[in-house]
Order: structure tokens, then C-alpha cells, then sequence
């Protein structure tokens, strides 16, 4: 970014670097070349009017759309310095660096300890010890160990909506990954469990690099140090957080925020 | 307090609402004079089931193995037959059944053509009449070697009962929302992991529910067996010789013309009903539990 950007200029590193993305869902064209910078340790929030594009964006950097055939990616999408996008990239490894969180919250069908040891054992060779620690810690970081402690074993299912998605939250981090893409993670939590995670997600920048997709411009406004805006697959305007809200370039975006479409 | 408005016609009989209300109520006594006569219909096979079973039901008769006419023999060995029968093929049906769900659920897309084959052939099997896979087997399993089997008798109850699990392996499988599969691989599990530690753990309550039912439609199973584990009066544990079977028993004792054994055919038969009630209970309760 440039100079006069106080909020990025903090942080020059780039975790995420995008070039020209294009993607198709089989012949409909829903990204048009997308070219935007995620700067490490930083929220970027990504905001805009339903099906402009903003979730299709966060599930090419973990190449979820792998999962459905028809789906296809062009451009460049650089992380530690490699394009994600290339064909033989190992996705295995690429989803333990950058971590997903779901709209709804997804508890696996097990208990509350196994639910964040199902993605460590994935990747890493732990000794109970060791494990019991990690466990221990991610569900510290996310507020939810003294609500759980004396229920591990218990199965995930038990626990409230936004339990759940600080549990999920927990397992994603479980794997140590670089960056959190996170898909509008609080749409189907209540205002308190939104909080929860809102502050959450200011402790998690100091170690990842979040992308959050999100309905809520309070939240953006809140949460984000960089914005970026989207409508109708294209990327209209992107700034950090206080400019965006207040003196947005584009006319687009401003009519969005104010509440005039969307 | 101000007047409520009165209409002139509001409350006057409507000579076509009459009408609805007793077809209405025609259409009412008619499912319910059906309803009744289909419970009629199993009551009374139940009672005679009950009334002429619990006769011959005694001690000896599940204690004791098959003999001769009046020699107070049993059913025993034809009730152990018949577990080892039923429960050799669901040995083998679940496995395969399993494996065919999951690949129709999980591999198995629409545009998949080989999918589209074998989820059409599992659902043409599970109507196919019963004798034609016994035949099948007798071709197969007994011509060539020469001799009948319980092995042949389990292969011909495993191939009625593998269509069953392939169909609600399948089906739970889907209930299983994409999130969840989304979320693992999301975690870097590999497709085959989320299948096995995601998918069928969340399904597992209606892939058992669906054994089950298996094993509750192939345990009264008489044609696959008549030609393929025969029958045998003596003990037989080997699957390499003929071994005896409820149903069998029932179908050569119940035509006899002795009286001990049809009563034998009569406590048998309550026997394997009891068996299967037994089975749908089970499947009612591990359902209710899932």
C-alpha cells in the first residue's frame, strides 16, 4: 500500500498476495481480476452485497472449491512464496497453514477434546502430554477452557451456538496455521456470542493473519484494520478500516455503506 | 360499550357446507374402516401364530434337535443353523454393503456413470424374488461341487441382504451435511479421512439401523435356502455340509402329517417372528438413541 496508509504502513509484511484472480463457477464468471494485498498479523475484512464475491475469494486461498468439480481458479494467489493456485501444491499442507472457520459452527461428531485433536493428529505426532497442552491452550486463547474443562470428554454437541464456534475457532488454530480465513463466523451467533468473538479475533491478529467475510459493517468497522469492498465479483475499493468508513473513494461504496443497496 | 356490526347472512346454514362436512366425514369412516380391517388381518395372524405356537413352544422343542415322528424331538439345531446362517452372511453383506454406500454417497456424483450402474443394479437386486437368488447361488455354490452347504445358504441370504445396506449406507450418508465434509477438509483430512472419522460417525446410528433391518428381512428367508443349505434333521456345524434352518424346517414340517411336527412348524414359526419383532425393536430404540 502506499505511504500516506498509516494503518497498513505499521505492517509491510504481506501474508496473502492476490494477482489478477479470475474464478469460475463452470461458465458463470463470479471473480473478475481481483488483485489485493492481506498484510500479515492484520484483520481484512471483506464486505459487500449477497453473491458479489466475497466468500467465493476466501475459499480460494484454502482451494476449498477443489472439493467441487467445475470450480476453477486463474491468476495468482502468493503465500510464503508460492502460488497457491498451482495444480501438484500439496492441499493438505496448505489447509493446515490457512485455517477456515464456518459460517454455521461444525462440531465433528465427538468429544470436546477429540474435536481439536482430529486436526493436530492430522499433521503432527503428539504424546498425550503434549496434546492435553495444546488442547489446553487453544481452548484457553479462545475464552472456552473453564466452560469446558471439566467436560473433554463430553461430545461437542452439548455445547451453546457460540461455544461452538469458539470451539471451532480453537481447532482451527489447533494446527498452527499462518493465516484464518473466517466466513462470516458470527451471522448465525447471538449478540453476546458475537462480542465474544469479536474481541477474540483482536487478540488472534497478533499471531495470524485473518480474513473475515462479513454482512455486519459494524463489525468490519469494529474488527478490521484493512476493508475491502466487492460488488458484483469485481474488488470496487479497498483501505483501511477508519478511511473506508469515512471518506470512501467510490461512490459504489459509499451508497453500500450508507444503506442505500445491499 | 359500542354495538359489534351484525350482518343479515353471517350465520344462516349454507346448504354446500352440509355437503363438505359429510363427505368429510365419509371419507373419514372410509380410511378408518380400512385401517381397521388391515389390523384385523395381523391380529388374527398373530393370534393364531400365538395360540397354536405357544402349544408346541416347550422346553424341548428349543432344547432339543430335530428326529423322527413322535419322538419328541426339537428345533434346536435348526435354530442354531439359522444363526449361523443369518449372521455368516451379514458377516459378508456388511462390508460390501458398507463399501458400496459409501462410494455411491461420497464418490458416487451424478454425472458419475459407473455410480449411476451400480446404485441401479443394488436397487434392481432388492427386488428381485428371493428364489432366483438361491437359484443363482445353486449354480454357483452347490452344482459344481456337488453337494449343498450352510457356506452357499449364507452366500444366498448375503446377496438379498447387501442391496438393503448399500440403499441406507447411502442415504444416511447424505443426511450428513456438506459443512461437516467442508470442515475437515477445511482441517487438511484427506477425502478418505472425513468419510471415515466425519461422515459415517456422524451416519453411524442409521447405517446400523439399516443392518439391522437387513438382518430382520433375510432371517425368514426360506427360498434362498431350500437349494442352497438344504436342510439337515442331525447337529451341523460345518458351512461345508447342509445345515438346518428355521424357515426350511417350517416349510417341511408344517405340510407333514404328523401332528408333533406341525406343532414344531407352528412353535418355529412364532420363533422367527419373535426373532425378527425382537430385531425392529432393536432398530426402533438405537434410533430414538441417535
Amino acid at each position: 500500500m502506499t505511504e500516506t496508509d498509516p494503518q497498513v504502513a505499521k505492517s509491510p509484511e504481506v501474508a496473502l498476495a492476490v494477482r489478477n484472480l479470475n474464478f469460475y463457477y463452470g461458465e458463470n464468471h463470479a471473480l473478475h481480476d481481483i488483485s489485493i494485498d492481506f498484510p500479515a498479523r492484520r484483520v481484512t475484512a471483506m464486505i459487500g452485497p449477497s453473491g458479489c464475491g466475497k466468500s467465493t475469494l476466501l475459499r480460494v486461498f484454502n482451494r476449498m472449491y477443489d472439493l467441487y468439480p467445475g470450480q476453477r481458479a486463474t491468476g495468482e494467489v502468493i503465500f510464503d512464496g508460492r502460488n497457491v493456485l498451482e495444480r501438484d501444491l500439496d492441499l493438505n499442507i496448505l489447509r493446515a497453514r490457512v485455517g477456515m472457520v464456518f459460517q454455521k459452527p461444525t462440531p465433528f461428531p465427538m468429544s470436546i477434546y477429540d474435536n481439536i485433536a482430529f486436526g493436530v493428529r492430522l499433521h503432527e505426532k503428539l504424546n498425550k502430554a503434549d496434546m492435553d497442552a495444546r488442547v489446553q491452550d487453544v481452548l484457553t486463547r479462545v475464552a472456552l477452557w473453564n466452560e469446558v474443562r471439566d467436560r473433554l470428554n463430553a461430545p461437542a454437541s452439548g455445547l451453546s451456538g457460540g461455544q461452538q464456534q469458539r470451539l471451532c475457532i480453537a481447532r482451527s488454530i489447533a494446527t498452527r496455521p499462518e493465516v484464518l480465513l473466517l466466513d462470516e463466523p458470527t451471522s448465525a451467533l447471538d449478540p453476546i456470542s458475537t462480542a465474544r468473538i469479536e474481541e477474540l479475533l483482536d487478540e488472534l491478529k497478533e499471531e495470524f493473519t485473518i480474513a473475515i467475510v462479513t454482512h455486519n459493517m459494524q463489525q468490519a468497522a469494529r474488527c478490521a484494520d484493512q476493508v475491502a469492498f466487492f460488488y458484483m465479483g469485481r474488488l470496487i475499493e479497498v483501505d483501511s478500516a477508519d478511511r473506508m468508513f469515512t471518506n470512501p473513494k467510490q461512490q459504489q461504496t459509499q451508497d453500500y455503506i450508507t444503506g442505500r443497496f445491499g | 360499550m359500542s354495538e359489534t356490526v351484525v350482518s343479515t347472512t353471517g350465520w344462516k346454514p349454507n346448504p354446500r357446507a352440509a355437503r363438505r362436512r359429510r363427505a368429510d366425514h365419509l371419507a373419514t369412516a372410509f380410511g378408518m374402516v380400512m385401517a381397521g380391517i388391515l389390523v384385523l388381518v395381523l391380529a388374527s395372524i398373530l393370534w393364531t401364530l400365538l395360540s397354536r405356537g405357544l402349544a408346541g413352544l416347550s422346553a424341548a422343542a428349543i432344547m432339543k434337535p430335530m428326529g423322527p415322528p413322535g419322538s419328541s424331538s426339537g428345533l434346536a439345531n435348526a435354530i442354531v443353523g439359522s444363526l449361523i446362517q443369518t449372521f455368516m452372511a451379514l458377516l459378508m453383506a456388511t462390508p460390501l454393503g458398507l463399501g458400496c454406500g459409501i462410494y455411491l454417497s461420497e464418490y458416487g456424483t451424478e454425472t458419475n456413470k459407473f455410480a449411476s450402474c451400480v446404485r441401479f443394479v443394488s436397487d434392481v437386486l432388492m427386488s428381485v424374488p428371493s428364489i432366483l437368488v438361491g437359484l443363482f447361488v445353486y449354480q454357483v455354490l452347490v452344482a459344481p461341487f456337488g453337494h449343498f452347504s450352510a457356506l452357499a445358504g449364507s452366500v444366498a441370504l448375503a446377496i438379498l441382504a447387501v442391496p438393503i445396506i448399500v440403499r441406507t449406507t447411502e442415504d444416511m450418508l447424505r443426511l450428513v451435511p456438506t459443512s461437516m465434509r467442508e470442515a475437515g477438509a477445511a482441517l487438511g483430512a484427506t477425502r478418505w479421512r472425513v468419510t471415515l472419522s466425519l461422515c459415517l460417525r456422524s451416519a453411524k446410528t442409521g447405517v446400523l439401523t439399516g443392518i439391522l433391518l437387513a438382518l430382520a428381512r433375510v432371517s425368514g428367508e426360506t427360498a434362498p435356502l431350500l437349494f442352497t443349505s438344504l436342510g439337515n434333521q442331525n447337529w451341523s456345524f460345518s458351512l461345508n455340509r447342509p445345515m438346518a434352518s428355521l424357515p426350511v424346517t417350517i416349510y417341511q414340517y408344517a405340510g407333514a402329517s404328523y401332528e408333533d411336527w406341525v406343532q414344531l412348524a407352528w412353535a418355529g414359526a412364532l420363533l422367527v417372528t419373535m426373532g425378527v419383532l425382537a430385531i425392529n425393536i432393536a432398530v426402533r430404540v438405537s434410533a430414538r438413541r441417535g
